[in-house]
């Protein structure tokens, strides 16, 4: 008997850089041959979420979704093309475990407060967690304002709010929203892809990772996807499954 | 456990040396580091650089080689650049793959992809020879045949459902053809010049009651 771990990932057909994440996290763990066999499906990708468990004869088998939001993704498209049942899937030898995405563990708040400290915000300074969000599902948003909200608390900052790249409060009303001198945007992403490195930075105008715009300064840090605390978080959501 | 091929797709496995040596198309011009990393790295884009989401397309980038061994086993080698064709090749061989058809993928899609089901018949057969036929892959979901060393695929990938999804629109609604645009990415379908994109409405019947007649 083998226990396997899968990270279920986007993928994508048009950037090669958004499965970079859950390929790098994939290959830490397997590093630490905490399982034995680690091992990556993508819905937009190969190997294919549909197919990823083929040649998997027996054993445990924990999939943890590399998403930021427990939605469409992680509720439909994940469990359907996996042929998941739930948190618990049985099917002939195999024991199959599905945990909550990556991106709704409480440790992410501290991976978007060490992304704004890593560009230089202290006390003084805001900071907008930015998510995707989507008007067709109202699930998606929730996470950011949970994640805004545990920042706000557990961080030094002055302000802390959520904002979205695709429904209100948008993104583009950056800098109304905020009032504070300097405002640092940490995207709540999985990947340096399409979203976060060119709609995001096009959208909002920016210059690079830091934008001086009348008077104030906006800072534009990489998305808490492709931060190392990424593999802690999949072991524990991984442990977690199975207690 | 199925022995690997000395030819799998684009690979050539050269098995004269203390280590299996493993080559991509043409004459290797360049050594590659023994890291599954920099393998997939460097197979995910073709030669021109353009991004390859379909990893058994013919687009193989040319003149590399990279060292198997301790530090990337041969399967993992062969893993990187054509995922899972090993275990499809092994489970095959031993009549133990599993076979999902084309209309069963369409049918289970939901949210953008739900209007892949519509695309019609000729359609769907149009869709699968345009894009299987420039995958080393054999669509044996399709009940192709698979011959000794050829990589089955035993179900539709997510470029041809996207490719299915927007020829359902194009269907619909016809779109105006465009000149090929060598630089559109691979399966940006829905940008006039893509490659696909054109060949499929080439190969388009003509709306009922549109004239085709030049004179």
């Amino acid at each position: 008997m083998t226990a396997s771990l899968v990270l279920a990932g986007h993928g994508s057909h048009l950037n090669q850089n958004s499965s970079d994440p859950v390929w790098s996290t994939a290959a830490r763990i397997r590093s630490s041959s905490t399982f034995a066999d680690v091992r990556v499906g993508f819905w937009k990708e190969e190997p294919s979420l549909s197919r990823v468990l083929d040649g998997c004869e027996a054993g445990d088998v924990t999939v943890v979704p590399f998403f930021i939001s427990d939605g469409y993704f992680t509720r439909t498209v994940v469990p359907r093309e996996m042929g998941l049942d739930g948190p618990l899937t049985v099917r002939g030898p195999l024991r199959i475990r599905y945990t909550p995405p990556v991106g709704a563990h409480p440790a992410i708040a501290g991976v978007i407060i060490e992304r704004a400290r890593e560009a230089g915000a202290g006390p003084g300074d805001a900071v907008a967690v930015l998510g995707h969000g989507t008007r067709r599902d109202s699930r998606s948003k929730k996470n950011v304002y949970h994640m805004a909200s545990l920042v706000r608390e557990q961080g030094p900052f002055a302000r802390v709010e959520a904002l979205f790249l695709d429904q209100d409060p948008n993104m583009l009303q950056l800098l109304e929203i905020f009032h504070e001198p300097t405002v640092v945007v940490v995207p709540l992403f999985v990947a340096d892809g399409w979203h976060v490195g060119e709609t995001i930075p096009d959208d909002l105008s920016l210059d690079g990772p830091e934008t001086r715009r009348a008077g104030r300064t906006v800072r534009y840090t990489p998305p808490v996807g492709t931060h190392p605390t990424m593999t802690r978080v999949v072991l524990e959501l991984a442990r977690e499954a199975v207690t | 456990m199925t022995a690997i091929p000395d030819h799998l797709g684009q690979l050539t496995v050269d098995r004269h040396g203390d280590a299996p040596i493993l080559r991509g198309p043409g004459d290797p011009s360049i050594t590659l580091p023994p890291s599954e990393d920099a393998l997939r790295r460097h197979t995910r884009l073709d030669d021109s650089g353009r991004y390859r989401p379909l990893s058994g397309a013919r687009t193989l980038a040319a003149g590399w080689q990279v060292e198997t061994g301790e530090a990337l086993p041969l399967e993992r080698a062969i893993e990187a650049v054509y995922p899972l064709a090993l275990t499809h090749l092994r489970l095959h061989a031993e009549g133990e793959l599993p076979l999902v058809t084309l209309d069963d993928v369409l049918s289970r899609q939901t949210g953008r992809y739900e209007h892949a089901a519509r695309l019609s018949h000729s359609g769907r057969n149009r869709a699968i020879r345009l894009l299987c036929g420039q995958c080393v892959r054999i669509p044996v979901w399709d009940g192709r045949a698979c011959t000794p060393g050829a990589i089955p695929c035993p179900e539709p990938c997510s470029v041809l459902v996207s490719l299915c999804r927007e020829a359902a629109l194009w269907e619909n609604d016809p779109p105006s053809p465009a000149s090929v645009v060598p630089h559109v990415a691979f399966a940006a379908f829905d940008e006039p010049g893509n490659e696909l994109r054109e060949a499929f409405l080439a190969d388009m019947p003509p709306p009922p009651g549109r004239n085709t007649s030049s004179g």
